[in-house]
């Protein structure tokens, strides 16, 4: 199944002008992906959750957002799954960090993704002991997405 | 004006935004990400962002009303604006959250309250910026409207 970018139908339907169309598909990498992937954003900030869901569903992941540790603690010893997990440094209730802890004492396996505002070396160093696999400053990049999304594709 | 002239002023508009580092290409983006099956995305994130960032600017203000500064507090709404600055594109204001997390690093009250007032001179260029953005948008979007 190649799954394209919901381009619209013509240019004329864009808002912006004649080239965006174009533009958009310039702007956000084109990849094709066979799976249905679904992921899990954790993040206090609505704006930040609200963009990074969109990115992600733009490539056809399923996803669904939180804005506490706790709510993703939860949600993930009910049994959800997810293929992958973006997640906030600082967080209400319980932070990242101490999350992604919990997330692999319960033995979850995805792809972690920690995307913060700061990132200090130390944080980097305390996320990637506890298997996260990716920790970058916001915002979301498609540098940092997009192989990800080819591997959690090809397994 | 006609749609054409509308849609090259809105255009510029957004250049200009950029040229004077208002906004950094994490804004174009999120225009990308705007289509038909999700027309007013820019929009609403635009309305989100300002009510996040104008709810933590008034906490960190009232947080450096008191006698002692709970510095530790302010940190995490730092983080937070600086980190939604970031993924809507807003340059300055990401920059003007640099200096307000070092004068909060060193409790240097003084220091935080100069910063917070750049943060804010920053925060109101970029609002008022936006909602001539917004305008712009909504005159296209109307015009379109009648035309069809």
């Amino acid at each position: 199944m190649a799954l394209t970018l919901p381009l619209g139908e013509a240019s004329d339907q864009d808002k912006w002008d004649n080239g965006g169309l174009e533009r958009k598909r310039q702007l956000l990498i084109e990849i094709v992906l066979r799976s249905r992937l679904t992921a899990l954003m954790v993040d206090g900030d609505t704006t930040c959750w609200v963009l990074e869901q969109e990115l992600l569903r733009s490539y056809g992941v399923q996803t669904l957002g939180v804005d506490n540790g706790r709510d993703a603690i939860d949600l993930i010893a009910s049994d959800a799954a997810f293929n992958l997990i973006i997640i906030e440094k600082i967080l209400p209730v319980l932070n990242g960090l101490e999350v992604t802890r919990q997330i692999c004492e319960i033995g979850m396996r995805c792809k972690m993704l920690a995307v913060t505002a700061y990132s200090g070396e130390s944080e980097r160093q305390a996320f990637l002991a506890t298997s996260v696999d990716v920790f970058i400053e916001k915002p979301l990049d498609l540098e940092h997405l997009v192989p990800i999304l080819r591997e959690l594709d090809r397994q | 004006m006609d749609l054409a002239a509308l849609k090259t002023q809105l255009k510029n508009f957004v250049q200009s935004m950029f040229e004077e580092g208002v906004l950094d290409n994490q804004f174009s983006q999120i225009q990308a990400l705007q289509d038909s099956t999700n027309p007013n995305f820019v929009e609403e994130v635009i309305t989100l962002f300002c009510n996040d960032a104008e709810r933590i600017i008034n906490e960190i203000n009232r947080n450096l009303g008191y006698q002692n500064v709970d510095f530790s507090n302010l940190d995490s709404y730092v983080h937070q604006l600086k980190g939604s600055s970031s993924s809507i594109g807003a340059n300055r204001l990401k920059l003007a959250c640099a200096n307000l997390r070092q004068a909060s690093d060193e409790r240097n009250k003084e220091g935080c309250l100069q910063a917070v007032q750049l943060i804010t001179c920053e925060y109101c260029l970029l609002r008022r910026k936006f909602q001539a953005l917004l305008h712009l948008e909504r005159s296209i979007v109307e015009l379109e409207t009648n035309q069809k």
